[in-house]
């Protein structure tokens, strides 16, 4: 649905993406994660037509939005980190506003408005000056804003960045359903934890570099092999720590009182081995388990950039 | 008929807020004082000398479409050097950006708004200006060649000012930058023509073209059918109404303000679209 190649842009000396990759399937809720100054916005502007990239392809459901700027705009909704509202409007005069932006006249476009009010919640706010509304409310008029010409792609930047938990909540149905109805969505957060309920697939982006893509299953499975051991051991401690510093697999080895954590480089089978010779050894085995990754934890990794080292899930 | 969204919306933003009808009732308040009082002045004079001097009308047709004038070129650079600023501020821009409207429809829409505004304070300003044919003396045609002036007088100023404010990122750098280019206009080309007017008359005629005060100074000159009348901006100006209001100079004015005016929206539509390769910033 969304391919883009090789994506390049400077700001004066300073390269803000060099050579970014990014693949969005159709239908994928595609979280786009990284630190500031990522290029995570660059790359959310150029996608949505408000800047001009130094080099690379961007194709939008097979059309190259270089050479065909206006249809690719037809085919993207954007909603980004800011309301940007008008004062003196009320809400259905900012949605029939932005209809006939869209190129969205008369009975139609306040049929379309009012629906997606209604998806949004705002049904009853029709009346209601757009200064008036609350935050959350802001950002859910935006949304419908977004989807007033009917996009495929919903592109949005930082969407619930300054949202109470309740509305951010809420957010993530409307997100949801949107999936349901088959629209391809990009969102950029920093909220992990959030992305991680909604999202698909991932892409981890890094000094203006993909760093890792793909669904966000396959990424925690990867990063679940580089995450610790965690062996509760209740007897013979020193016996399990004898063993391990002798197995091939083992690379570190930390205690946290009666937990031995270890940094293991073998596969599920080589997991099961190492239970079966520390029960062996005698060795009384109170809990063994890898520590799941979480979103934070991939994100964290990436960008410590150290290899080998395994950061321990906050949860 | 599809109207431009950005104009509509203009519209129907400034109808809602108080300014609008505010600097409307102003402006005809003080046509409407200039021009009573004149009348009031002419009424008394008569009284006293027992004659009624028909040219002190067309002194009054003369103040008021100075008036008008003079307020075109104070309220249109106000009106438009925040429309895109404005937008920029409010964070609206990227988002129309991203709509089907092109770069030229977003400026235009904003022409457009700013110039309505500007024909309603003409038209409301109309029957202060129609006093004159009561006593007659000036002609329907006379009126149309004046609104002709204004109009085009309008377009550019409000030209200017939005190219200042596509260009300038602050509104309030943008108002002052669009009113020192129309000062620059009026007041510098005039300056610069009477210097020219030494060396040569054709030359500070050549001036006064790109000057929007020029054409609306000959419009009157020769209504008036006299240039004593307007003698004081012959004689900053260096210029001539004879030789102003002869052969095309009106009409070769008139099409090269709108051309200059086109040009500043070339240019403002040019910074306003994103897929353009910037080379400064403001």
């Amino acid at each position: 649905m969304l391919k883009v190649e090789g994506l390049k842009k400077m700001y004066g000396r300073m390269a803000a993406l060099d050579g970014l990759c990014m693949h969005v399937k159709k239908g994928a809720l595609y979280g786009f994660v990284g630190p500031n100054g990522a290029g995570k916005t660059t790359t959310i502007k150029i996608l949505t037509g408000l800047l001009l990239p130094d080099g690379g392809t961007v194709i939008v459901d097979g059309l190259d939005a270089m050479k065909d700027p206006g249809k690719v705009m037809e085919k993207i909704g954007y909603v980004p980190d800011f309301f940007g509202v008008y004062d003196n409007l009320k809400v259905w005069e900012y949605m029939e506003l932005f209809s006939a932006c869209g190129g969205l006249y008369g009975l139609n476009a306040r049929k379309r408005s009012r629906d997606l009010l209604e998806q949004v919640g705002l049904g009853e706010k029709t009346e209601y000056y757009v200064d008036g509304l609350s935050r959350g409310m802001k950002q859910r008029l935006c949304l419908a804003r977004a989807l007033i010409h009917n996009p495929p792609i919903l592109v949005m930047d930082e969407p619930t960045s300054g949202l109470d938990p309740g509305t951010r909540y809420e957010f993530k149905e409307i997100l949801k359903d949107l999936r349901e109805q088959g629209k391809t969505v990009v969102i950029s957060s920093h909220i992990l934890s959030e992305l991680s309920e909604v999202c698909t697939d991932i892409g981890i982006v890094e000094q203006g570099k993909m760093v890792v893509e793909g669904s966000i299953d396959d990424i925690l499975n990867q990063i679940n092999v580089r995450s610790p051991l965690l062996i509760t051991v209740c007897r013979n401690k020193e016996q399990a720590l004898n063993l391990l510093r002798a197995h091939p697999y083992v690379e570190t080895i930390a205690i946290r009182q009666n937990d031995i954590m270890v940094g293991f480089t073998g596969e599920q089978e080589d997991e099961a081995m190492l239970l079966k010779q520390l029960i062996e050894a005698g060795v009384l085995v109170g809990g063994f388990v890898r520590e799941r990754g979480n979103l934070e934890s991939v994100f964290l990794q990436i960008i410590n950039h150290e290899e080998g080292m395994v950061l321990i899930s906050e949860n | 008929m599809k109207i431009n969204p950005i104009y509509w919306q203009e519209v129907r933003v400034s109808s809602r807020s108080f300014r609008l009808p505010l600097i409307v009732f102003l402006c005809d308040t003080i046509m409407a004082l200039a021009a009573l009082l004149n009348m009031y002045s002419m009424v008394t004079q008569a009284k006293a000398t027992a004659e009624i001097q028909y040219a002190s009308f067309l002194n009054l047709y003369v103040l008021v479409a100075c008036i008008e004038f003079v307020m075109i070129l104070l309220i249109v650079p106000a009106l438009t050097s925040g429309s895109i600023s404005g937008e920029r501020e409010r964070q609206t821009l990227n988002l129309l950006l991203t709509t089907r409207m092109t770069p030229a429809d977003i400026v235009v829409g904003k022409l457009m708004a700013s110039l309505s505004t500007m024909i309603l304070l003409i038209v409301s300003g109309f029957p202060v200006l129609a006093l004159v044919f009561i006593y007659g003396g000036v002609t329907v045609k006379d009126i149309v060649l004046l609104l002709l002036t204004f109009v085009s007088t309008a377009v550019l100023s409000g030209s200017v000012g939005i190219c200042c404010s596509s260009v300038f990122k602050k509104s309030t750098i943008a108002t002052v930058v669009s009113y020192c280019v129309m000062a620059a206009l009026v007041l510098g080309t005039a300056a610069a023509a009477r210097a020219a007017a030494a060396s040569g008359p054709s030359f500070s005629d050549w001036l006064l073209l790109v000057n929007p005060a020029a054409p609306f100074g000959a419009v009157m000159g020769k209504q008036m059918g006299s240039a004593r009348r307007l003698s004081v901006f012959e004689t900053w100006t260096g210029g001539s109404f004879q030789r102003l209001t002869a052969g095309g100079w009106l009409w070769l004015s008139l099409v090269v303000q709108l051309l200059l005016a086109g040009v500043c929206l070339y240019t403002a539509i040019s910074q306003v679209n994103p897929r353009r390769k910037r080379r400064w910033k403001y």
